[in-house]
Order: structure tokens, then C-alpha cells, then sequence
């Protein structure tokens, strides 16, 4: 049989329980491969094709482990050919005879992609030391004849990569380090480069699929971003209206309100996160409460006013310098070296939670209606602080789901690490921002064009961010 | 299901806008069949009308387009009929001949020719000018009040069920559009009724004004009228003559004796008139009619493509769609917890044999060093040794033999092929399997990596077999 096949074909093949299902996972962006410390979570061999528009571009297989690779590099032994070109014939010949045999079921779908012109990607744990017991998967595999890697994950803390080289380097033509876990998209494309020059006839294909991944991430981003946008727009110009009995509002029906309107905000907020773990296909992601919960307690806090928004000076040197200039904009470069997003760590900012205190963020109004009948309004959002936050929390959300291996499985942790909104916005930036925000908080319907003008400043800043991140 | 008609439509929008509130399809589906209509794919609005027909069945509630556009054809068939009735009345009133003096067609030429132009130049204005400019114009048709006062009647519980979507700009367009339409139909009104009058009625025509104008005067004037037909149907322009002719005062409070003696030209008029209303209020106002419907098309094409879920819909017509994803579930395996009891190793008891899984002897020798257990027989299993070397081994132990494992490497078949053939070995009365650790970590073992080789080793259900335990 011809080993030419129209697309690139890639078998994840390895010991038990080295990661081979999280590089997958990683690779293929898929979050519902099964990932365990159990040896054999996978049983039969998973196909991940990259399609565009149907049409693969290259196909990733995921198989189980190695089991009983002894018995069968003694079988192959025993059938050995009299040239070294015939060998992958007696790995087919194994298949063949052994297909209906329980005992090397797990070989069969490792070998099998292989032999029909897989190449192969040897994953080995290089956080643990190297045993020649390795060599008889490495010696089988080498048998089937066809271009080969090896990846060395550091699944523990202990680093055993140099003697791995040494060894892998005798069987494997390109040896790289990639770390699931913690692999960045950049990663992704540097192991997919390697794998371009595993074969002359694949380049082109995994070139294409290099291409299109490069594309897909850039929508991707763009996408948050006009989600992002579109939450804050949507959430600065809310308005909450209700009818009331009398003239005036009782108490209870201005709380009533206020946690109504509230209620909408966190709403959005959440169907924003829920948006972009969509995009990123990161869906049901489990996060910790008490970490920065960005949740309804998150959204109004003085926590997250700290954090997020405006340092107290800056709320002082923006609010003055609103007062003065009205819609001309405010230059909040002036602030001088103020942060929009303080560490965590540095905890909350003396004063800024008084200013950010609840009753303080909105307007309410009693309204006449028609035929007499009166209607309490909250909103639009005035405080000035409330759109960086909104946005600063928004878009490290976005950071921390789009930089989240589709290989983890635990629980989002989403701590402040050095993020800040300052280093996301230039002074310029952040002076056309505040002139969008002044326009949405006097209650302007957001224009096509202002809409547009605000994505634009996000995304230009955000990708510049990410791209030197 | 095909499509009868992709053409934008007030239906379509209204069904569009329902539609995007409960569904926008997933990037693969509209990728999907923007691929499947590929000549479409130039076309966008049509590639939408494509996209609604087949995802209409989704809305199982009852299309508000349904309501509105019920209400929608009663008001029209209702004033569109208050129209016609009224122009055909108007047209009778003008019409109308007392016998003492004369039909004044100043009168007519007033509702068929200025009445129209004047009409249309505010309509154009109220186009043209934004806002409430725009907005005083449209107040000055009389419709205006008619549909507010009908609509606060009749429609305003109905409509008030569900939001119409449209802009303020689309319904004044729209306003203006049916403007258009019931005065087009005012005039087919006025035209019967003046063919109907013609026929019917021996009309005598004159014209009459305060004014000094002169015949000649009044003669141009016609004549500039008349000037889009004058050519193609010169008997439809009254003469200098039958003008003088017909030229009336009212101080005699009757009909002159020259008008009487040429009562049977004084008729001729009527072919004027009859132009004079096809072509300033029907063929003019038809015109202008079809402009405000392009317009109105245009608008509402405008609007189709701006409803909240149309641009996210056209982005994924046009985006490739990249799926990396496993085309099949994966069948989840369920890990169940181990409940045996871990023993601890025996330093110096009377093991028979150390194994090294895995392990050559010089590295056995330094793990008995940390782990002060003392076996005289060691041997090497696993690794490098053939699988008959293995067998040959398992068949010759006997007694307790404490078997030392790499705890990070999980138990494969291979091992669990050894470990089988041991424990079917009668001679053998324990097995003590030794999880340990890498050099790096002293030779502890990892609990998680512990866990593992106690979840495998459940599944033989041997008593012989025990688990170190090496935390």
C-alpha cells in the first residue's frame, strides 16, 4: 500500500498516561477529550481533523498506550524481513493477524494510523527519568517506517529532559518540548512548524493549516472584542424603567429598582463571560468563587473598583478635569503613572470605594407618562469609574480564557498576575475612550460609527497587548 | 425547502427580527448554506432571505408579521377605499352643473394639478429634511391625523402585543410611501368620477377668476399645462377660442348668450381635464409613488442589514469554518476509587525475592539502600529481559516475594501479563508490590501514582497481591 496521502496525518503515540490526550486536547482546541492520571481513559484511537469548510487539512489521531510492546516487537522479531523496506509489511501483517485479539487492541489502534502513512509524534513524560524499557515502543515504531517527533512534557516539577534527548535523539528526527498545560498559541504554531519539516510532502498542508489557525485566532480575538464592546455599550446606556402608583417613588420601589437594574448588569455580565468562553470553545469552565469572583458581589465591589477602574487619584484628576471640559474629552494620561488595574495584592484603594458606593453610580428619575401615569428611571450608569471596570474585568477575562489550555481541567483561577489596563491602553487611546464614555453616560444612542470607533481603539490596543505578552 | 421569493419584504423583515431574537444559527450552519448558495453569496439580503425561509419553522409562536401585516391591509383596504370613494365625491362635487353658471375649471385644474405638485414638494421635503424638519412636513398631509386618529381606534391594544421593529426614519418613509398611494387612488377617484360626469351629464365648462388675466394670459398658462401632451394629443389643448369663449363672469348672475349659443364646444374641455388628471395626478403621482417605494425598499434594506444578529450571521456566511474538534464524542470511562488497605514494606523480613520491574540490579541495590529492605535473590523483570525470560522467572519464585515498580509509569499489560503468571505460581504466598518514587524525590511515591497501581491491581482480585504504601 502507498504510504501517499492527501492531508498530513499525525498519530500521538506513547506510553501510558504521558499526556498524549492533553497535547491532543491542546492541539485540536477540544476540551472534552478525557484527561486523567488513569492509564487507558483512552481506548480506541480518536481522529481530530482540522477542517476549513469541511475539507481537511491535516488529521490528529489520539490512541490509547502502549500495553503489551514486548510480545509484539518479539513477534515482529520472529517475522523479521530479509530487508529493512519490508519491515512496516510485517507490522501490517501483525495488524492483520491480530485485529480480532483483545490482548494488543491497544496496539492495533496506535499501529494502525500509522501504517496506513501516519507520522508519528512519540510523547514521553521529561519530568521523569528515561528506562530503556522505552526503546521497544521506540524500536516498534520505528519499524513502521514513517517520518517521526518526539515531545517531551513536563507533566511533574522534575526536569529530565537532557538524558531523554540523548536517547530520543537516536530514533526520532526532530525532539521538541511542549507542555500542554501551559501552552500559549505561539506554542501551538512552533510545534506545528516542527511538524511541517517531518515531511517535504506535508509542508504546504501544514503551512495552509498554520495559515488558517493564524486567522482563526485573530477572529477569534476580534470577536471578543466586539462582544466586550458590545457588553459595555450595552451596559453603560441601560436603562431601567417602571411604572409606579403615586407621584413619587416609595422606598420600596426605589430598591426594587436598584436591584433590578442591578440584576440586569451582573445578567450581562454573565452572558459575556458565557460569550466568550463560546468563542474560545472553552464551554463549561469551572471557576473559583472565592478567588476574583466576577460575579454579581464582584461586579459592584470596592474589590473590583480597586482593581479594575481608576485609581483614586485618577478618579479625582478625571472627574475635575470632566467638570471643566465636558465633552471634550479628558486626558487621563494625566493621571501620571496611575494604574487602571492595581495589583491584587495591594488590595483595595483607600477612598475609591466611597466614591464607588452604589447609590452613587446612577441617576434616578421620576418621569411623566402617559395618561397621567408616572415611571421611576435608574440609569444610565454616570459614575465615571464604572466603564473601566467594566472593561478591565471584561477583557481579563478574555486574557485568561483565550490563554487557557484546552488541555486543563481544573478550576480557572482568576487571580491579578501582573495584568493591568494601563499597559493595555496607551494615554491616547485611553483619551478617545473617555470621550465614547462621556457621549454613552448623557445617555447618547450609541452610533454605528461610535460603536465601530470604540471596537477599533479596544481591538488595536488589545492585540498589541497580546502580541507582546 | 425552496424559496418562492427572495425578495426583502415587511413580512421578512418582521419575521428576521423574531426570528434573531431565538435563534442566529451556529458559524458551521450559516457557513454551511452560504457554501450551498454559492450565486447568492454577492448578494447578501438574499442569502438572509435564503437563511430566514429555512430557519423560519423555529418560530413556533405566531408570526407578528402575520398581525401586523393583518392590520396592516385593513387600514390600506379601509382608506384605500375612503380614497377612491372621496375622489370620485370630490370629482362629482367639481363636476357638478347647476345651470346657472358654468363648471369653472380653475376650481379643477386646482385639485388635479396644484394640489398634486404641491403634495409631492412636501413629501420631497419632508424626504429630504431630517427630524423634526422632516417631521413638520409629513403633519401637514391630512393622512397624518387620519392614521393617528385610526390607529389610537382600532390597531392601538393589537399592536401595542409586540415591538415593531422599525426606525423612526422607516415609518415616515413608509408614511410618505402611503401617501403616494391613497392620493394616486384619491385621483383614479376623481378621474372615473369626471369620465363618469362627461358621459352621464351635459357639462357646460368655463373658467372664471377675481384676477385680470387676460385670455391670451390664461391661454399660455393652459398651454404650459398642457405642454407634456400638447404633441401626442393636440385636441386635449383648448383653443384660444373655446378659451375666450368660455370665460365667465359671475356679476350677470347667469350664463351668457354666447356661452348658451356654443354650449355643445364648450364640452371640449373636458379632454384637457381628463389629461390634466392623468398626468399630473396619476401618471406624476405614480411616479413619484414608485421613487418612495424604492426608497422605502432601500430603508428597509438598510434595516434588514442593521437588525441586532444579521451582521454576526453575514460575518459567518463569509468566514471559512475551522473545526479542530473530534468529529465523535468520546465514551467517558468511570474511574472508581480503590477501598484496599495499603500494607508497609518489611525491612529485613524473609522475603524469597526482590523483582526490579523495570529496574536493573545496580539500581535494586541503590533503592535497598534507601529503602533498608535486604533480599539476597534479586532479579531483573521487565525492560530488557524477553518475554520468556519473564515467564521463566514467574514460574520459579516461591514464598513472599516484594516486587519494586516505578511508581510514575502506570502498570501496563505487559506488567499485569507477569503479574498474573506469578500469582497463578502456587509456591508463591505474597506478593508485595513496592511504588517507588523517582531518585529526585528520595524514591516517594506520588499518592496520585500510588492510586493508580491500586485501581489496577483491584481488577485482578487476588489476596495475594498487596500495595507498599510509599506516601
Amino acid at each position: 500500500m502507498s504510504n501517499t496521502i492527501e492531508y498530513p496525518k499525525f498519530a500521538v503515540v506513547g506510553h501510558p498516561n504521558k499526556g498524549k490526550s492533553s497535547i491532543v486536547s491542546a492541539l485540536s482546541h477540544d476540551s472534552s477529550v478525557q484527561i486523567g492520571d488513569t492509564p487507558g481513559t483512552t481506548q480506541v484511537k480518536r481522529s481530530f481533523p482540522l477542517k476549513v469548510d469541511n475539507k481537511i487539512v491535516y488529521e490528529l489521531f489520539d490512541t490509547p498506550g502502549f500495553q503489551r510492546a514486548r510480545q509484539i516487537l518479539a513477534w515482529l522479531n520472529e517475522h523479521k524481513p530479509s530487508s529493512a523496506d519490508k519491515r512496516v509489511d510485517v507490522v501490517k501483517a501483525f495488524i492483520a493477524e491480530h485485529r480480532e485479539n483483545p490482548r494488543f487492541r491497544d496496539e492495533i489502534e496506535l499501529l494502525e494510523p500509522i501504517v496506513e502513512g501516519a507520522g508519528i509524534i512519540y510523547v514521553v513524560d521529561a519530568s521523569k527519568p528515561y528506562g530503556p524499557e522505552y526503546e521497544i515502543e521506540m524500536e516498534i515504531l520505528r519499524w513502521c517506517g514513517q517520518p517521526s517527533m518526539a515531545i517531551l512534557n513536563l507533566i511533574g516539577d522534575e526536569d529530565y529532559r537532557e538524558e531523554w534527548k540523548r536517547a530520543l535523539g537516536q530514533y526520532f528526527r526532530l525532539v521538541r518540548t511542549f507542555n500542554p498545560m501551559r501552552a500559549k498559541f505561539n506554542d501551538h504554531i512552533e510545534l506545528l512548524e516542527a511538524m511541517a519539516h517531518l515531511n517535504e510532502e506535508w509542508t504546504k498542508s501544514i503551512k495552509v493549516a498554520i495559515d488558517v489557525l493564524k486567522k482563526l485566532h485573530r477572529q477569534k480575538i476580534e470577536q471578543t472584542i466586539d462582544v466586550v464592546v458590545d457588553y459595555i455599550i450595552k451596559s453603560l446606556s441601560f436603562v431601567y424603567k417602571q411604572k409606579i402608583k403615586n407621584k413619587d417613588a416609595t422606598t420600596e420601589e426605589k430598591e426594587r429598582a436598584k436591584e433590578r437594574y442591578k440584576a440586569q448588569l451582573i445578567k450581562n455580565e454573565k452572558q459575556l463571560e458565557r460569550e466568550i468562553e463560546s468563542i474560545w470553545q472553552h464551554l463549561g469552565v469551572k471557576k473559583e468563587k472565592e478567588d476574583l469572583a466576577l460575579d454579581n458581589i464582584g461586579l459592584f465591589s470596592k474589590q473590583s473598583a480597586s482593581i479594575f477602574g481608576l485609581s483614586q487619584k485618577e478618579l479625582i484628576v478625571t472627574g475635575a478635569s470632566a467638570g471643566a471640559i465636558g465633552g471634550l474629552g479628558i486626558d487621563l494620561a494625566l493621571g501620571g503613572g496611575t494604574m487602571f488595574l492595581a495589583s491584587l495584592i495591594g488590595g483595595a484603594v483607600g477612598g475609591v470605594g466611597a466614591m464607588m458606593g452604589f447609590d452613587n453610580l446612577y441617576e434616578m428619575r421620576v418621569m411623566g407618562q402617559k395618561f397621567g401615569k408616572k415611571e421611576l428611571s435608574i440609569g444610565p450608569m454616570k459614575n465615571i469609574n464604572f466603564p473601566y471596570i467594566l472593561l478591565g474585568r471584561s477583557l481579563y477575562y478574555a486574557y485568561m480564557i483565550s490563554n487557557r489550555s484546552h488541555a486543563k481541567r481544573d478550576t480557572l483561577e482568576l487571580k491579578d498576575d501582573g495584568f493591568l489596563l494601563e499597559d493595555i491602553f496607551d494615554a491616547e487611546s485611553r483619551k478617545k475612550l473617555e470621550k465614547l464614555h462621556t457621549k454613552l453616560r448623557a445617555g447618547d444612542n450609541p452610533t454605528d460609527s461610535m460603536v465601530e470607533e470604540y471596537k477599533d481603539i479596544v481591538l488595536k490596543n488589545y492585540l498589541a497587548f497580546v502580541e507582546a505578552d | 425547502m425552496q424559496t418562492k421569493n427572495l425578495n426583502l419584504s415587511i413580512k421578512s423583515y418582521f419575521d428576521m427580527s423574531q426570528l434573531l431574537q431565538k435563534y442566529r444559527g451556529s458559524h458551521k450552519e450559516n457557513r454551511e448554506l452560504a457554501l450551498q448558495e454559492e450565486r447568492l453569496q454577492k448578494a447578501p439580503v438574499k442569502l438572509l432571505l435564503k437563511w430566514l425561509d429555512k430557519n423560519l419553522y423555529r418560530v413556533t409562536t405566531e408570526l407578528n408579521s402575520k398581525k401586523y401585516l393583518e392590520y396592516l391591509s385593513s387600514f390600506n383596504s379601509a382608506l384605500g377605499l375612503f380614497s377612491f370613494v372621496f375622489g370620485f365625491l370630490v370629482g362629482v362635487g367639481l363636476l357638478s352643473y347647476s345651470g346657472e353658471s358654468p363648471v369653472n375649471i380653475v376650481y379643477y385644474l386646482l385639485i388635479v394639478v396644484f394640489m398634486p405638485l404641491f403634495s409631492m414638494f412636501v413629501s420631497l421635503l419632508s424626504i429630504i429634511f431630517p427630524g423634526k424638519v422632516g417631521n413638520f412636513f409629513t403633519m401637514l398631509f391630512p393622512l397624518h391625523w387620519i392614521e393617528k386618529l385610526v390607529k389610537a381606534i382600532a390597531f392601538r391594544n393589537k399592536m401595542d402585543e409586540f415591538e415593531i421593529p422599525f426606525s423612526s426614519k422607516f415609518t415616515k418613509i413608509f408614511f410618505i410611501e402611503r401617501v403616494q398611494l391613497f392620493s394616486l387612488i384619491f385621483s383614479i377617484g376623481i378621474l372615473i368620477s369626471l369620465v363618469v360626469m362627461v358621459v352621464a351629464t351635459d357639462i357646460a365648462f368655463g373658467w372664471s377668476t377675481t384676477l385680470q388675466i387676460s385670455v391670451d394670459a390664461f391661454h399660455k398658462f393652459i398651454n404650459y399645462i398642457g405642454i407634456w401632451w400638447a404633441k401626442i394629443f393636440p385636441s386635449a389643448i383648448p383653443s384660444l377660442e373655446l378659451i375666450d369663449m368660455s370665460h365667465y363672469f359671475r356679476l350677470g348672475a347667469k350664463v351668457d348668450n354666447s356661452m348658451v349659443e356654443n354650449a355643445d364646444k364648450l364640452g371640449a374641455w373636458w379632454k384637457f381635464l381628463a389629461m390634466s388628471t392623468l398626468f399630473y395626478s396619476i401618471i406624476l403621482r405614480f411616479l413619484f409613488w414608485l421613487f418612495t417605494k424604492e426608497l422605502l425598499h432601500k430603508q428597509l434594506e438598510k434595516e434588514f442589514l442593521s437588525l441586532d444578529g444579521v451582521s454576526k450571521i453575514l460575518k459567518e456566511f463569509n468566514r471559512p469554518f475551522v473545526s479542530t474538534v473530534a468529529p465523535k464524542p468520546e465514551r467517558h470511562l468511570d474511574i472508581k476509587k480503590s477501598t484496599k488497605e495499603r500494607i508497609t514494606p518489611k525491612k529485613k523480613e524473609e522475603y524469597s525475592t526482590l523483582l526490579g520491574w523495570n529496574y536493573s540490579i545496580d539500581e535494586i541495590k541503590l533503592i535497598n539502600d534507601a529503602t533498608g529492605v535486604v533480599v539476597e535473590n534479586m532479579l531483573e523483570v521487565g525492560g530488557s529481559n524477553s518475554f520468556t525470560q519473564d515467564s521463566g522467572i514467574a514460574n520459579s519464585l516461591k514464598g513472599k516475594v516484594i516486587l519494586y515498580v516505578k511508581s510514575w509509569e502506570p502498570p501496563t499489560m505487559d506488567f499485569i501479563d507477569f503479574l498474573e503468571m506469578v500469582i497463578d505460581n502456587s509456591a508463591v504466598t505474597k506478593i508485595e508490590i513496592y511504588p517507588l518514587g523517582t531518585v529526585g524525590k528520595y524514591y516517594k511515591s506520588n499518592p496520585k501514582d500510588i492510586a493508580v497501581w491500586e485501581r489496577k491491581i483491584d481488577t485482578l482480585k487476588s489476596d495475594k497481591v498487596w500495595i507498599i504504601d510509599n506516601e
